[in-house]
């Protein structure tokens, strides 16, 4: 198992530098660079700018050199100095900005991942071993119709009612005093108060989707002989439930730990969006969209790299719960 | 809030702080009350332009009837020949830190900034002829300067209404602290390894970028001394940009109270227009027109009694308007497009009050892209030309123009007897919007006369690639600038701003002959040329100001015969929302780039009726 966990490790370098290279060559895909993309911004806000300024920004930020040699100049800074560059939209470095808005998105990933598992997998087993009974039916139709509906959707519904019917503030984690104050208790319950929006939204997917998943998976487990063998041991119906099919029907939930990784950094970007919440994705998307190459670029990269871990941890995970995929002889 | 700092000993008393002969700013509303908080919503440090336009008027401003007065300068004059400027500072204006502002930083800025070849690589036209020699300072006395320049520059005064914040990132404005930014520039520091040492900590590139930033740009460094209304209390990077009112600030109303009214302002990030107007509508933001959209005005209107404000409007510069490209690489619609009453009868096809009713609920008025009735330089004539809906006449204007042949989908054939008249119209308005729709009717009215158009969505940035190469056959893009049209030099009328393409290849010719390879020679003796002649010759060396305008309206009169553009609404009424109690902005003023948005009327002396209740 070791040697296997050091081989993969291994071969993620390669990956990574690959990595590396396409993300920056793909954010250099688009027509136009950044420059563009801000004069065009500037016009449509009926603001003007001499395309002389434009052609000396260009040169300010190396936009003109070829696309090699910006790569070059990007790795090195990183390499040696841990310097992810500096973003073109901010005028501040990259690393900065993104560790500002770390904490809170993994808190509100985080949350909302364990939430949407907590409640999804009792539901996904009960509905599971009383198949086709009325409270399964009604879960099926609540979690089809939670899996169906677009969380941006549902973000700009229960926004609207949220403001219109139960007159809060919405938009954004905090009320625009507690803003820029600093963290105190105040500071805490107004957060709190905002955070079950985007949490309540953002876990109504997973939920529903996972009940989907625990289900017909621990159906498919229920036939099965090991599970008869079981019964006929004496086990207690909880406990054989609880110690083998369960515990196989959760496998998607271990195995997706590879995209979950990423999906904490980058997840819900058009939930946060719409809700305006200063949370990574909607910078990520603002970078792709106006061509800030070295804030996309470090997106893109961090992004990877988490998924290539993310996929080792689920593979260790996977290992672990589920007996078959060990790969001791 | 100033009063408190005077007493503990932390600012000198307001009468220390105002210059000798302080600017007497009028508010529109009167005399106003002293404190409060101002909320309004930004969407990033792209949109830096919002806050910056509340604190970038500068030399000078317009009144209600668009004239000029005094702001910053207490007094300029210009030579006849329209070469020399002779500009003269307020005594004793101070920076936010309460340093003076005198012509020596202006002279620190010409020969530190301007004439550095790393600050300033290109220089802005403001400070060059047209024959691009950069302009002479001379500074007289410590408040009175001249600029000279080799040609007439009759327009400097304008150029300078909206400055002095370095927002737009490259340098060049004579009003810089030159006090601060000694401290930074590596020709003037004496430790330049600590200097090195700063703006490499900072993550810039290179010296330049960072000093540009430092030094120039307001919004990003609150260590920068500023003279507009309100200061920038910490770089806007964060989800709320504050800002503060300026101590030594130099104007007061006409009771002599200091102005600004109003201590802070606040700019708040959102992410998504939903999520602005949720806040607008819930009484969110105090006053605020930027980014509101026409489209939504029921919403604001329904939502004013909840939100407790009003939504007021404002009369907007922008057109709907469709441009055809007359300097199309396609051989057969540029010989369509150029015929005069081909654009006669494609104006007198579309039904603009149908579209007016249809989309905008009848609030825009059918014309043509041209001059507001505000503007000084408002031309009826063009402004009526061809509006009337009258497709008869179109039918008959194109039969006569050698159009007649049809096919059996009731298309015209161009010329050549075989090729339908067809061609694509360019936009960057996306599905769903009162954009596309508008383009959607005017090319159902076009088939009507036998001319097939059709609509075509493109991503921002491939458009601009299309505009530039020249590859565009027809765009919807409206047009703006015309409450002061001289003021951005008439870019649009002069057909030399590519972005509303209706001659974008004669555009590059006029501005760098062959030596942009888009660039189309327009046909001798065409009346583009006259266009380009009457604005070189007359209208951008003239000093008097009737006489610019009498020769402006000579090119309006090209327009109003030619017809290069086709209008199709305007005097779109711009919503606004303004908190009650939020005095001094009133309903009805011009809302555009040139004139400060809605700021127009002075944000410096807009108040609160009771600050006491909006203090955040």
């Amino acid at each position: 198992m070791f040697g296997y966990i050091m081989r993969r490790v291994l071969l993620m370098i390669p990956t990574l530098i690959l990595i590396s290279m396409i993300s920056f060559v793909t954010i250099q895909l688009p027509p136009g660079d950044y420059l563009t993309s801000y004069a065009a911004t500037l016009r449509t806000q009926g603001e003007s700018i001499q395309e002389e300024a434009i052609a000396q920004l260009r040169d300010r930020y190396g936009l003109g050199q070829p696309v090699y040699q910006q790569y070059i100049k990007w790795v090195t800074g990183i390499i040696t100095k841990g310097d992810w560059g500096q973003s073109m939209e901010w005028q501040r470095p990259v690393g900065e900005l993104i560790w500002e808005r770390l904490g809170l998105t993994l808190v509100l990933s985080l949350v909302s991942l364990f939430v949407g598992w907590f409640i999804a997998i009792p539901i996904g087993v009960y509905s599971a071993t009383h198949q086709y009974s009325i409270p399964d039916y009604v879960m099926s139709v609540i979690s089809f119709i939670g899996v169906g509906v677009p969380g941006f959707l549902l973000a700009l519904i229960v926004m609207y009612f949220a403001q219109t019917r139960l007159g809060l503030n919405v938009g954004g984690l905090f009320s625009e005093k507690y803003i820029n104050a600093p963290w105190d208790w105040n500071k805490l319950v107004d957060m709190l108060r905002h955070f079950w929006i985007p949490m309540l939204i953002l876990s109504v997917e997973g939920t529903a989707g996972g009940i989907r998943t625990t289900r017909a998976n621990l159906l498919d487990e229920l036939n099965k002989p090991y599970v008869e063998l079981a019964r006929a041991k004496g086990l207690t119906e909880q406990r054989m439930l609880w110690k083998y099919p369960v515990r196989v029907a959760l496998n998607p939930f271990f195995s997706t730990v590879g995209w979950s990784l990423a999906n904490l950094v980058s997840g819900a970007t058009l939930i946060s969006v719409v809700l305006s919440l200063q949370t990574t994705g909607p910078m990520q998307l603002r970078a792709l969209t106006s061509q800030d190459m070295y804030l996309a670029g470090t997106f893109l990269f961090l992004l990877s790299a988490l998924t290539v871990i993310g996929t080792l941890i689920s593979d260790i995970l996977l290992a672990w719960v589920d007996p078959r995929i060990r790969l001791e002889a | 809030m100033l009063a408190e700092l005077v007493k503990a000993g932390k600012l000198p008393p307001v009468a220390q702080r105002l210059p000798k002969n302080p600017m007497v700013m009028v508010g529109y509303e009167g005399i106003g009350k002293y404190g409060g908080l101002w909320r309004r919503a930004f969407s990033g440090v792209s949109d830096k332009w919002g806050p910056t336009k509340l604190v970038d008027r500068f030399w000078a401003w317009f009144d209600k009837n668009l004239t000029l007065i005094p702001r910053l300068l207490e007094s300029w004059s210009v030579s006849p020949d329209a070469k020399t400027w002779t500009l003269k500072l307020r005594q004793g204006v101070k920076w936010s830190d309460g340093v003076e502002h005198t012509t020596a930083d202006w002279e620190w800025w010409y020969k530190y900034e301007l004439q550095n070849k790393l600050i300033s690589p290109g220089q802005n036209d403001v400070w060059m002829s047209p024959n691009k020699v950069l302009a002479k300072l001379e500074v007289v006395d410590k408040y009175t300067a001249k600029f000279t320049y080799e040609k007439p520059k009759p327009m400097l005064i304008y150029s300078n209404t909206r400055g002095g914040t370095g927002a737009q990132g490259n340098y060049g404005n004579p009003c810089c602290p030159s006090h601060y930014q000694k401290t930074i520039h590596v020709d003037t520091v004496a430790d330049k390894a600590a200097l090195e040492a700063e703006w490499k900590k900072a993550g810039a590139a290179s010296w330049e970028t960072w000093y540009i930033n430092t030094a120039g740009c307001w919004h990003l460094n609150p260590a920068r001394p500023v003279l507009g209304g309100w200061l920038c209390k910490k770089r806007m990077a964060s989800e709320l940009f504050e800002m503060e009112r300026n101590p030594y600030f130099f104007a007061v109303d006409a009771q002599g109270n200091q102005l600004p009214y109003i201590d802070k302002v606040n700019h708040r990030l959102y992410e998504t227009a939903e999520v602005r107007n949720l806040w607008a509508t819930n009484g969110e933001i105090d006053m605020q027109a930027r980014s509101m959209e026409i489209a939504n005005i029921p919403l604001y209107k329904a939502s004013e009694a909840k939100g407790d404000y009003k939504c007021v409007l404002a009369i907007a510069a922008s057109h709907v308007a469709i441009q055809l490209n007359l300097s199309t690489k396609n051989k057969l619609l540029n010989e369509f497009f150029n015929i005069r009453n081909v654009r006669i009868a494609i104006s007198h096809a579309v039904n603009r009050d149908n579209i007016n009713q249809i989309i905008y609920n009848g609030m825009l008025k059918p014309r043509q892209y041209s001059p507001l009735p505000m503007s000084p330089q408002y031309y009826p004539k063009l402004s009526n030309a061809y509006i009337k809906y009258d497709p008869d006449t179109a039918n008959k204007l194109l039969d006569e123009a050698g159009y007649a042949k049809k096919g059996a989908d009731g298309i015209r054939f161009h010329k050549d007897g075989t090729t339908p008249i067809s061609f694509i119209i360019e936009g960057t308005d996306q599905t769903g919007t009162p954009g596309e729709d508008q383009v959607l009717m005017i090319a159902k009215d076009l088939a009507k006369v036998g001319i097939k158009a059709t609509y075509k969505y493109f991503e921002r940035a491939l458009y601009t690639q299309h505009y530039t190469a020249n590859d565009i056959e027809a765009a919807s893009w409206g047009g703006d600038r015309t409450v002061l049209p001289l003021v951005p030099e008439a870019i649009i009328f002069r057909g030399v701003q590519p972005d509303r393409p209706w001659c974008p290849g004669w555009g590059f010719w006029y501005r760098e002959q062959a030596g942009n390879p888009n660039a189309v020679k327009p046909p001798d003796g065409h009346w583009i040329w006259n266009i380009w002649k009457i604005w070189d010759e007359e209208v951008a060396v003239e000093p008097d100001e009737a006489k610019r305008t009498a020769a402006f309206l000579k090119i309006l009169d090209i327009w109003a015969t030619e017809l290069p553009n086709i209008g199709i609404l305007g005097e779109q009424p711009y919503p606004t929302i303004v908190k009650n109690g939020f005095k001094g902005y009133v309903a009805g003023m011009p809302n555009d780039d040139t004139t400060g948005d809605e700021q127009f009327c002075q944000s410096e002396t807009y108040y609160w009726d009771d600050p006491s209740k909006h203090m955040g």
